[in-house]
């Protein structure tokens, strides 16, 4: 009769990696124009998916991806911040982008691993907060077809089921 | 409610069975009054027989086609997370099962009619539990693995198929020997069911692709239903929503209390030449009516997100608006999870008996073949050869279809009071399946006990299949 050792079960790990888009953004250069001062977007959302009680509970790392594409003529600033439930800010992100034709900008963070920020920054998020500003003027248009500046992002975590 | 999270396990896990259901030993062992549940039209000689109650017939079969508990746990010191990822992970299919089938005679008799000998009544209860749990290699995959870095991936949720029931059966048969040749008979049945679900006949995907807009798209085409009756009452008994008890419960839903259904066994035995005989038969040609205590639930629909997403200056005109809570609310719409109380039909897994036997050797005690009616003597006309040798066909359906088996197997008498059968069978599960049955006759009293796959009791942990039967029965042979 062979053994079996069913305490082993105690060391299986589940540990799945999902990813998915968080946060898309665009608007066209006359929004920009039409805007009166430098700071022509600023909104905050709520984003419940990182504080629900699963995802917070068992993440464990992971990874934030940012991509930035300017076709405007204008110099750009796109700030990211994280808020909690009081709206204290968690973390930040600032992306600051040439006007066209510059190369698409784009940014990985890391969370929860050694080398990345505090988990708990994912975990206590409640709101990201988006403001945008205009470092060039508000007349000119670039040449390229519809002019845009477009914010994309997604998260990439591993979480332990087991 | 985690204890009906036991009961639930409980279920699936203990008293829960598999549809293998292959009795290959018990068909057609003429001296057993059980096997006429395999085949109505056995040929028969008892004059009457009674099963002691709860002990007449208890059968209990576990199977595994793909990964056994030692594949996963034995103490090899090996990392049980590769053991998982070599040998359940990467090495089954949507087509491997795990279950048990679990049946057990409450009651069951039989005579032999004094006005009309050629005709043999057979009637009793029992109850039957099955359970089977189809691998959901997809899901599982998505489970261990998630859905990172695998962009065009479609994880098919058509995998998840599990069903189970437990269910009484009150039945009763009728077997005529038609001539010295042929005898037929024919088994109505009534099911009360007990609990049901079956989750069997899901459909869809979810897939991550790059987004048009966003840099990821998940999208979920969705068609997944789960059908249960009989288990919202006993969940509301143990979270002390409503009065009752558990054992009540069951028992009113098994004594014709719960979900009806009828159903009929047909049979027949015919001698091709004196020694040598076909058999066959169908069993659970029928259908159950789950009309109470129902609950459903599905999951249809098809939905894509890109996260949230805000376009300008569109997004301008409600400076207010939660955009996450309507992506939530958006794909809550697209695939609603509902609840409802549609009564639904199940029907019975239907199995089909067949065999071919030659006898040969010596008659048992000298007796000699007469070309008499069973009853007419109180001799056993047809069985008496010391030997037979056949083969035997199984087939039953399954959740994802048709699921064969075939038996090759020897058949000895040793005077009249022990039989010995050996059978080797080959199916999904193994191909080194040799079993052997026992059935003793002490004056009145008939005792048998059939096992399978006999190999693997050196390690019942490392076993694909593992089937026993036992039974207790008074009986009488020949004439009245």
């Amino acid at each position: 009769m062979e053994e079996q050792n069913f305490d082993q079960f105690d060391d299986l790990n589940i540990t799945p990696t999902l990813e998915a888009s968080i946060l898309y953004v665009e608007s066209p250069e006359e929004v920009i124009n039409d805007a009166p001062g430098a700071v022509w977007y600023i909104q905050t959302f709520n984003f419940d998916a990182f504080n629900e009680a699963f995802f917070a509970d068992n993440v464990l790392d992971g990874v934030i991806t940012y991509e930035l594409e300017n076709t405007t003529s204008k110099e750009l600033e796109i700030i990211f911040e994280f808020l909690d439930d009081s709206d204290t800010v968690l973390d930040t992100e600032n992306f600051r982008i040439d006007p066209a034709p510059t190369a698409v900008l784009r940014r990985e963070i890391a969370y929860g691993n050694a080398t990345g920020r505090s988990l708990d920054i994912i975990r206590n998020t409640s709101a990201i907060r988006v403001s945008a500003s205009n470092f060039g003027d508000n007349t000119s248009v670039s040449s390229l077809p519809d002019p845009m500046i477009i914010f994309r992002s997604s998260g990439k975590f591993r979480l332990r089921l087991k | 409610m985690n204890r009906f999270k036991l009961f639930q396990i409980a279920i699936l896990c203990g008293c829960s069975a598999l549809f293998a259901q292959n009795k290959e030993l018990l068909y057609d062992f003429t001296e057993i009054p059980q096997a006429l549940l395999l085949n109505p039209g056995m040929q028969t000689s008892f004059s009457w027989y009674a099963g002691i109650p709860l002990t007449s017939g208890i059968y209990g079969q576990a199977a595994t086609s793909g990964i056994t508990v030692h594949s996963i746990f034995a103490n090899d010191g090996l990392d049980i997370n590769d053991k998982v990822r070599n040998r359940a992970l990467d090495a089954m299919n949507q087509r491997d099962e795990f279950g048990t089938t679990i049946q057990l005679d409450l009651f069951n008799g039989g005579y032999r009619s004094k006005e009309n000998p050629q005709i043999f009544y057979s009637f009793g209860v029992y109850f039957e539990s099955n359970t089977i749990l189809y691998w959901p290699q997809d899901l599982a995959y998505l489970a261990f693995d998630g859905n990172a870095d695998q962009l065009g991936r479609k994880f098919d949720l058509g995998h998840l198929k599990t069903k189970g029931e437990g269910l009484t059966v009150f039945h009763f048969g009728i077997n005529k020997e038609i001539d010295r040749n042929l005898t037929l008979g024919v088994r109505a049945k009534i099911y009360s069911g007990i609990y049901d679900f079956n989750s069997s006949k899901n459909d869809g995907y979810f897939v991550t692709t790059e987004g048009e807009n966003n840099l990821l798209a998940n999208t979920m085409v969705a068609d997944l239903e789960l059908r249960t009756s009989g288990l919202e009452e006993i969940r509301r008994v143990l979270d002390d929503e409503s009065d009752g008890t558990v054992p009540g419960i069951i028992t009113k839903r098994a004594l014709l209390g719960g979900d009806l259904g009828l159903g009929v066994d047909l049979g027949f035995s015919y001698h091709l030449t004196d020694r040598t005989i076909v058999t066959g038969s169908i069993l659970d040609l029928g259908f159950i009516y789950h009309a109470g205590d129902v609950l459903g639930y599905t999951l249809q629909g098809t939905a894509t997100t890109e996260g949230v997403e805000v376009i300008l200056p569109d997004a301008f005109s409600d400076p207010a608006a939660d955009f996450w809570q309507d992506l939530v609310d958006e794909i809550e719409a697209l695939i609603p999870f509902e609840e409802n109380t549609n009564s639904y039909l199940t029907f019975r897994p239907t199995q089909l008996y067949g065999s071919i036997r030659y006898n040969f050797g010596e008659p048992v005690d000298g007796a000699v073949d007469c070309d008499c009616g069973v009853g007419e003597s109180s001799a056993d006309n047809r069985f008496h050869y010391r030997n037979a040798v056949g083969g035997q066909l199984h087939m039953i359906n399954r959740p994802r279809g048709p699921q064969a088996a075939l038996t090759a197997f020897y058949l000895r008498r040793v005077g009249n009071f022990l039989s010995l059968k050996t059978t080797y069978t080959v199916d999904k599960f193994s191909f080194l399946n040799l079993g052997v049955g026992i059935n003793v006759q002490a004056g009145p009293i008939n005792f048998y006990a059939l096992a399978n796959n006999l190999f693997s009791y050196g390690n019942l942990a490392d076993s694909r299949y593992t089937s026993f039967q036992i039974g207790l029965n008074i009986l009488s042979w020949g004439a009245n």
